[in-house]
């Protein structure tokens, strides 16, 4: 079933089929939410809000863009107010970047011989501003355009593009921190893996 | 520092899943969640519907009384009038009665039946516990 007939179906009453259309989009609502609001406890709350949202509009949406790049606007929107509203200390201005401290402290406090370097990156990631995290996610993990990054976020294309840059940049920084020679080779295995 | 392997290190990071967890009936939970909050508007169509059709009746009552036959409706009229206390408590104890049933009671019962919340203190509490019910 495409996205239309789906459409079509929940607005005329069929329960079964937003399940499905839930079903379908969780995992992009789910990564969204999870990496803007941080909070494991809470984010069943927030996607369950961000569906409910979807419901209650749905008669609205025209398919000018795409049922992903709508659902992905409801999410950061929701996030985003969400953070507002709860975690006013959290980094939402882009021009309060406080990050650098952060990680080189965090830096220290990982013992990397320990610990995964997929798992030190997720939390390299977690430790960035709240919009670093957001284009990163679109674009990698959804694998949205900067076109599809512009309409759910309501950032400038030339801004997407320079925190992509700027984020991936930080990462590699903080990545070339902790990979020195003799874990080259732990690197090598994992990306052939 | 082989800057290529960074890059590859880097890229399959951001691309592989970050491992944020939903409960598996997360989607029928949130279609319960919608047909309950729909269900009072229903409730509350019904309660204004039978509303509609009391206020009908008492039309027809007063088009019997200006346009058919004064006398029956005057005898019954006067009777009210005479008991117009009791009359107005039972029509108000009867309109409270069906307000509560077709709409307090039913949003109340909706409320107190929503599932429990539970709240993890990490991911990894939250992991164990699926694991555990699968």
């Amino acid at each position: 079933m495409n996205d239309a007939e789906l459409i079509s179906q929940v607005l005329k009453g069929n329960t079964n089929a937003f399940t499905f259309l839930v079903n379908r989009y969780q995992k992009l609502v789910v990564h969204i939410t999870g990496r803007l609001i941080q909070r494991q406890d809470e984010l069943e709350d927030v996607c369950q809000e961000v569906f409910l949202k979807v419901y209650q509009n749905l008669g609205k949406y025209r398919s000018e863009c795409k049922l992903s790049t709508w659902i992905a606007t409801i999410a950061y929107n929701t996030s985003i107010n969400y953070l507002r509203k709860f975690k006013k200390g959290d980094t939402i201005s882009s021009d309060e970047l406080p990050f650098a401290s952060n990680i080189s402290d965090n830096n220290k406090a990982i013992d990397f011989e320990r610990t995964d370097l997929h798992q030190y990156v997720r939390i390299q990631i977690d430790l960035l501003p709240v919009q670093y995290r957001t284009v990163l996610t679109l674009f990698h993990l959804e694998e949205f355009s900067y076109q599809e990054i512009e309409q759910i976020t309501g950032m400038p294309e030339g801004t997407v593009k320079s925190y992509l840059f700027r984020a991936k940049a930080l990462l590699k920084e903080k990545l070339k921190f902790v990979v020195d020679e003799g874990s080259l080779k732990k690197v090598k295995e994992i990306t052939h893996e | 520092m082989n800057e290529e392997y960074l890059d590859q290190v880097l890229e399959k990071s951001l691309s592989s899943d970050p491992g944020f967890i939903l409960p598996a009936d997360f989607a029928s939970k949130v279609t319960q969640t919608i047909v309950r909050r729909e269900q009072w508007k229903v409730d509350f169509r019904e309660y204004l519907l039978y509303s509609g059709v009391t206020l009908g009746l008492i039309a027809l009552v007063s088009g019997f009384y200006f346009f058919i036959d004064q006398n029956n409706v005057t005898q019954a009229v006067s009777f009210l009038k005479e008991h117009w206390i009791s009359v107005a408590i039972i029509l108000l104890l009867l309109n409270f009665i069906f307000f509560t049933d077709k709409v307090l009671l039913r949003l109340l019962f909706i409320r107190w039946n929503e599932p429990e919340k539970i709240v993890f203190r990490n991911r990894s509490q939250h992991t164990e516990l699926l694991q555990n019910n699968s």
